[in-house]
């Protein structure tokens, strides 16, 4: 007998939830037996909504998909099973089993960085009691259940998961501080001065900030109850989070002989190079040069990746993706796109430092397009950026018009606008009415005509007596009355 | 021309618009000149004695010199000569049969309209299927909320635009107005608006323009084309994220929702703000503004005129519903429906795929039902037919060879419209049924002038689902005739005539309260009588005792258990996205003074004066980037034509979209540049997206080779 091929999938992330999604859709989920192993018991959840986890402690919410999304699908869930090895067209579990594919997607996944810090780990390896890496669910649980009020806590790593998860404990009521090794936070998506911006404003909401620090090692016999930085100085603390990044996941890869660098490499279509029938996509994977550790790259991938399995589209074809971030922490604003410096000398730079309002913006022009973008403090002009961004339309000449895109300003109002319709009375007209004297909606129409045809001006005649009437502002009392 | 009759002495009647779905209501008085007076009428609740400027005027089309008066029938040389109406329905008849002879019944289509009345549209239906027995009935509604439709229909088991009446906006302490540009499709809703806000409510626009409705909002989302499903995902991660979803509500009144929020919780801010060009901040705060209290989500043409229309909607239904607001007071979901009776026309049999009270064509007990009441046996009928844009697709050889039009002007409505004037001008025999000429009539065989609103009864459904009725307040000229009295003639010598011998439309109105009995969108309780006094009655209303349904889904949706079902949707690029070669989205929509194809708008001096040409909206520095001139010409041109406009600079417009009206034919045509791309669920067309590219146009009407071509230059057949 001739079954369907077998499609195994090995780690249940985000990569492979959005795959099955992805396969779903073009019905690859009944032209293969699909079977995925997962080491996390359970099915798969949003890594996007850890730091939800970490604020409310439910977990429940964060499922992707629950094992009755695989059962309805008839996709095989072997959670809590461990991939080894493989050999020929066959892949051996922790547990001794060999199961068969005819295809294989490798979507392993990262797992965090820990420096090797004296005294990090227990001799048994695992992570000594009080420091946690934040990655996983429980990961945040553990960390949520670890953190109270007046707990002393340190995260080691300012980048975009360390803030996050330093804001989490801040929140907490932990007593903060971020340990970086780098001269300024975030440095991958903010300049120097960017940086510098964030950690004011971080200061400010009761974090303890200190970059250029590498730490020496993890004080604490039993459980953490220090770091010992590089100038021998201390930071007593009952917890600690290391988050100095991830690295794509590559041993089962190296093991079984796929050709690996950073990442497993893989070629537009998410095949592995040389190896018919294997394919990788998410964190794991290397693609020209670059390993991706945020979720929209990862969802195009899936997309071309079953577009290849199903073979639904021979042109599709991942071409790369321009990081867009934002750090996803309550009251601190930044976003950052491209370049973060000017990489020619023909590079044009726009920079506004506003330090009272804690604002900083920094573009990077070239040929009057926008090639990269930092925002701190206030983002609102990040979406409109963006759209120039991907475009690759021509910047406006007045490069400053771009932060005022699309708010509600002189700018964008026309010349004159009807107000009237019946009547044919536009604003400007009204407007000198109402500066002649005109103070309700009766003499306006009066003076005017307007409103007296259908009346459903209305509205609009009290709006605008109602905008030319409001008070301007006094100047306030001096505090002491002059002589 | 003949001056309509008019009644003396002077009578006031009050009637309703012959425009939108909002029907204002308006008392015509006719004296003893041959003027008519047209004023609002405080009196009807919903309008308060508000009217637009397209109201005010309408009393001019009543004596408009280009009224056609007799039936016109083609000469040997194509031009266009009157004929009794005996000899044009004898002529029309026998076409349809021959083309039936030769190629079978479904050869012959018929297509309506949302400005017909209920009567007429359910007779049109019946037409169809009983008289000419063709599966192949469709009409423009197609092109308006169909999608809303087949999303309110997955979602609560039966669609009615409204689910509460107009006057419940004022109570909301939110509302989301999404893609509609209302205040100027829909003035007198304003008032409503204006009364939300007066009670500390806030008003929230979407749309890529910022258009009059987005100046009067508190905030305006001013999303890229074709992002709003991604937007509205977005804004229910955002509800989820901050725990201001209902979960008793939803685990009480709803099915499927862990689905939905499964998909929704890829639909983070920073990637959603990549997708619709709308700031996180400004997500985040209509969503918690409207979790705080009674919210309204209403949509517009805006997100349902796409390939992913329906399931835009769903997402908008599925953030209502996740949020708890659909059937309380001041809350919930809503479309703003277009044309004068867009509501009551599909709900009435003119759509390929249903029966009259929603009742549907494929399912053995509504076929059953109607086939009784209409007296043939459920083999008879025939089964679901083509929608709009399929049929006209269908056109040719072994296709469709003959079709009869009421009340539409397809020729500038259906999209990539030189591939439509084409498909057109392919008919064996095209029969236009219409007060006025229009572009469809050029390509037409027989012209059937019939009455205007303002002479003919009936029954019309508003956007909130309320019946009301169409009065006559002035004698008809000499010629023309009503829809009904054509359709019963043509049946009469199609075999049939004892199926369609109404003598008046409240005798037709009685047989299709007897087909909704029982339906979804029942009529059965419904009498003239009751609209008089109860200023309209809301369906469903299954008896004459009861008092009709105002509020729908105050304690279960229309499915058997009661319960809604939320439907996961994902986010997908549109039919044709800005490419190198074409950069720009290109969006349509309406302005003030006319009123969709503006067959009847651009006939009103008036309204012809204040907006006589479309205008092509270009940003300020896409102007100054292709070196257009304020009071120049641009040349827009898509893969499928090209339109020479006059063009107005302005910043309501975003720098990467451009906007026209459609409300012009020929050259004029908005929609030859659309594209036919089609919505899987409810086949409307993709409307608001297309990509163009734009240059300077020459002043003069030397256009060289990229000159777009005039539909009305492919045949001979000119109207005289």
């Amino acid at each position: 007998m001739i079954g369907k091929p077998r499609l195994a999938i090995v780690g249940n992330g985000m990569a492979t939830s959005r795959l099955l999604d992805e396969l779903v859709q073009r019905r690859g989920h009944e032209r293969f037996d699909v079977v995925v192993f997962g080491e996390e018991p359970g099915g798969a959840y949003n890594r996007i909504l850890l730091s939800k986890a970490l604020a409310d402690g439910r977990s429940e919410e964060i499922v992707l998909k629950d094992a009755c999304w695989y059962e309805q699908h008839g996709i095989e869930l072997r959670s809590g099973e461990r991939i080894v090895g493989a050999k020929g067209r066959t892949l051996l579990t922790e547990a001794g089993a060999v199961e068969p594919f005819d295809k294989l997607v490798l979507a392993l996944g990262s797992v965090p960085i820990v420096p090797p810090l004296p005294g990090i780990r227990r001799e048994d390896g695992s992570l000594k009691p009080g420091a946690y890496v934040f990655r996983t669910v429980d990961d945040c649980l553990s960390i949520r259940a670890a953190a109270r009020r007046g707990t002393k806590a340190v995260v080691i790593g300012g980048g975009l998961l360390g803030l996050e998860a330093a804001k989490g404990l801040c929140d907490l009521g932990a007593d903060t501080t971020v340990v970086h090794l780098m001269p300024t936070l975030m440095e991958r998506q903010l300049d120097a001065t960017g940086g510098e911006f964030l950690a004011t404003k971080l200061t400010s909401l009761g974090m303890s900030i200190r970059t250029s620090t590498s730490s020496k090692a993890v004080l604490g016999e039993e459980r953490v109850e220090g770091l010992l930085l590089s100038d021998d100085s201390r930071i007593a603390c009952d917890l600690l989070v290391v988050a100095c990044g991830v690295r794509p996941r590559i041993d089962l890869a190296q093991a079984i002989g796929v050709p690996t660098e950073r990442g497993i490499l893989v070629d537009d279509r998410m095949r592995v190079p040389g190896l018919a029938d294997i394919f990788a996509v998410g964190e794991c994977c290397q693609h020209r040069g670059s390993c991706y550790g945020i979720v929209a790259p990862i969802w195009e991938q899936a997309k071309v990746l079953a577009d290849e399995l199903c073979a639904t589209d021979d042109r599709a074809a991942f071409a790369g993706y321009r990081l867009y971030t934002k750090l996803k922490v309550a009251d601190v604003e930044v976003a950052s796109l491209g370049a973060i410096e000017a990489e020619t000398a023909e590079d044009e730079v726009v920079q506004i430092r506003e330090p009272h309002r804690g604002v900083y913006r920094k573009l990077i022009v070239r040929d009057g397009r926008l090639v990269g973008a930092q925002f701190v403090g206030d983002t609102q002009a990040a979406a409109a950026a963006l759209r120039y961004f991907d475009r690759g339309d021509q910047l406006p000449e007045n490069r400053l018009e771009l932060f005022c895109d699309g708010a509600v300003g002189a700018t964008s109002e026309p010349v004159d606008v009807e107000i009237c319709n019946c009547r044919n009375v536009g604003k400007k007209r009204l407007e000198e009415a109402i500066v002649g004297g005109c103070d309700s909606v009766e003499s306006l129409s009066c003076a005017t005509g307007a409103g007296t045809g259908c009346g459903s001006c209305r509205g609009e005649l009290a709006r605008l007596l109602a905008q030319r009437r409001r008070p301007v502002p006094k100047p306030e009392a001096p505090i002491a009355a002059a002589p | 021309m003949q001056l309509p009759t008019l009644h003396a002495p002077a009578t006031t009647v009050r009637t309703h618009c012959p425009y939108c779905a909002f029907q204002c209501g308006m008392r015509l008085t006719t004296g003893d000149a041959a003027a008519v007076t047209i004023a609002p009428d405080a009196e009807f609740p919903v309008n308060a004695g508000q009217m637009c400027v397209k109201g005010f005027t309408s009393g001019d089309l009543l004596s408009s010199p280009d009224r056609v008066t007799s039936p016109l029938l083609r000469d040997a040389a194509g031009a266009w000569r009157e004929a009794s109406w005996a000899e044009a329905l004898d002529f029309v008849a026998q076409e349809f049969i021959r083309i039936r002879q030769a190629d079978g019944p479904a050869a012959v289509a018929c297509y309506g309209s949302g400005a017909l009345t209920n009567e007429k549209a359910y007779l049109l239906g019946k037409f169809a299927r009983v008289a000419l027995k063709t599966p192949n009935v469709d009409y423009n509604g197609r092109y308006c909320m169909s999608s809303a439709a087949a999303a309110q229909n997955a979602a609560f088991g039966v669609d009615r635009g409204l689910n509460f009446p107009v006057e419940d906006i004022a109570g909301a302490r939110t509302v989301l107005l999404w893609g509609s540009n209302c205040a100027d499709t829909l003035p007198p809703i304003m008032q409503w608006f204006d009364k939300q806000r007066a009670a500390a409510g806030e008003l929230f626009v979407v749309d890529p323009r910022r258009s009059a409705t987005a100046r009067a909002a508190d905030l305006h989302l001013q999303l890229t084309p074709g992002s709003d499903l991604a937007l509205a995902n977005g804004m229910l991660f955002v509800a989820v994220e901050e725990n201001l979803i209902d979960r008793d509500y939803l685990a009480e009144r709803t099915v499927g929702f862990e689905q939905v929020r499964q998909l929704a919780m890829q639909y983070y801010p920073p990637h959603v703000e990549r997708l619709t060009g709308v700031r996180e901040s400004d997500l985040r705060r209509v969503v918690r503004q409207m979790a705080s209290g009674p919210s309204m989500l209403l949509s517009g043409r805006g997100p349902e005129q796409q390939s992913k229309g329906t399931d835009t909607v769903l997402a908008m239904i599925n953030l209502m519903l996740a949020l708890g607001k659909i059937g309380k007071p001041s809350s919930g979901y809503g479309c703003l429906t277009g044309q004068g009776n867009g509501q009551g026309g599909r709900e009435h049999g003119q759509k390929a795929d249903q029966l009259p009270g929603y009742r549907l064509i494929e399912n053995d007990a509504d076929r059953e039902h109607v086939a009784r009441v209409w007296n043939v046996t459920p083999e008879d009928l025939p089964r679901k037919g083509l929608s709009a844009t399929e049929s006209v697709g269908a056109i040719g050889p072994g296709g469709i060879r003959g079709w009869l039009s009421l009340a539409n002007d397809l020729a500038v409505s259906a999209p990539n419209a030189n591939w439509a004037g084409e498909r057109l001008a392919d008919l064996e025999c095209l029969v236009v049924c219409d007060s006025f000429p229009n572009e469809t009539s050029r390509y037409a065989h027989a012209f059937l002038p019939t009455l205007q609103w303002a002479e003919e009864e009936g029954t019309m459904t508003n956007l909130e689902g309320r019946v009301i009725r169409r009065r006559p307040a002035l004698l008809p000229p000499d010629g023309p005739q009503s829809d009904l009295w054509i359709l019963r003639e043509l049946a009469e010598r199609l075999g049939e005539g004892d199926r369609f011998a109404f003598d008046s439309p409240a005798e037709v109105f009685d047989e299709l309260r007897e087909a909704t009995r029982g339906a979804r969108a029942d009529y059965s309780g419904i009498t003239y009588q009751r609209i008089d006094n109860e200023e309209g009655v809301f369906w469903p209303c299954p008896d004459e005792s009861h008092p009709g349904t105002p509020c729908m889904f105050e304690t279960r949706f229309a499915y058997s258990d009661g319960r809604a079902r939320c439907v996961p949707v994902a986010h997908r690029p549109a039919g044709e996205e800005p490419d190198e070669a074409y950069p720009y989205w290109f969006t349509t929509g309406r302005y003030r003074e006319h009123y969709n194809t503006g067959a009847q708008t651009r006939r009103v001096a008036k309204l012809a004066e204040a907006k006589p040409v479309p205008r092509l909206q270009v940003h300020p520095r896409t102007a100054r980037r292709h070196g257009l001139d304020a009071d120049g010409y641009v040349l827009a041109e898509s893969r499928r034509g090209a339109v020479r406009f006059r063009i107005e600079i302005t910043p309501d417009t975003r720098p990467d979209v451009v906007f026209a009206p459609f409300h012009w034919g020929g050259r004029d045509a908005a929609n030859v540049l659309t594209s036919a791309t089609l919505d899987p669920k409810s086949r409307m067309p993709e409307f608001k997206i297309s990509a163009v590219r734009l240059s300077p146009a020459p002043d003069e009407e030397e256009l060289g080779e990229a000159a777009p071509v005039d539909a009305s230059q492919r045949t001979r057949k000119e109207l005289v």
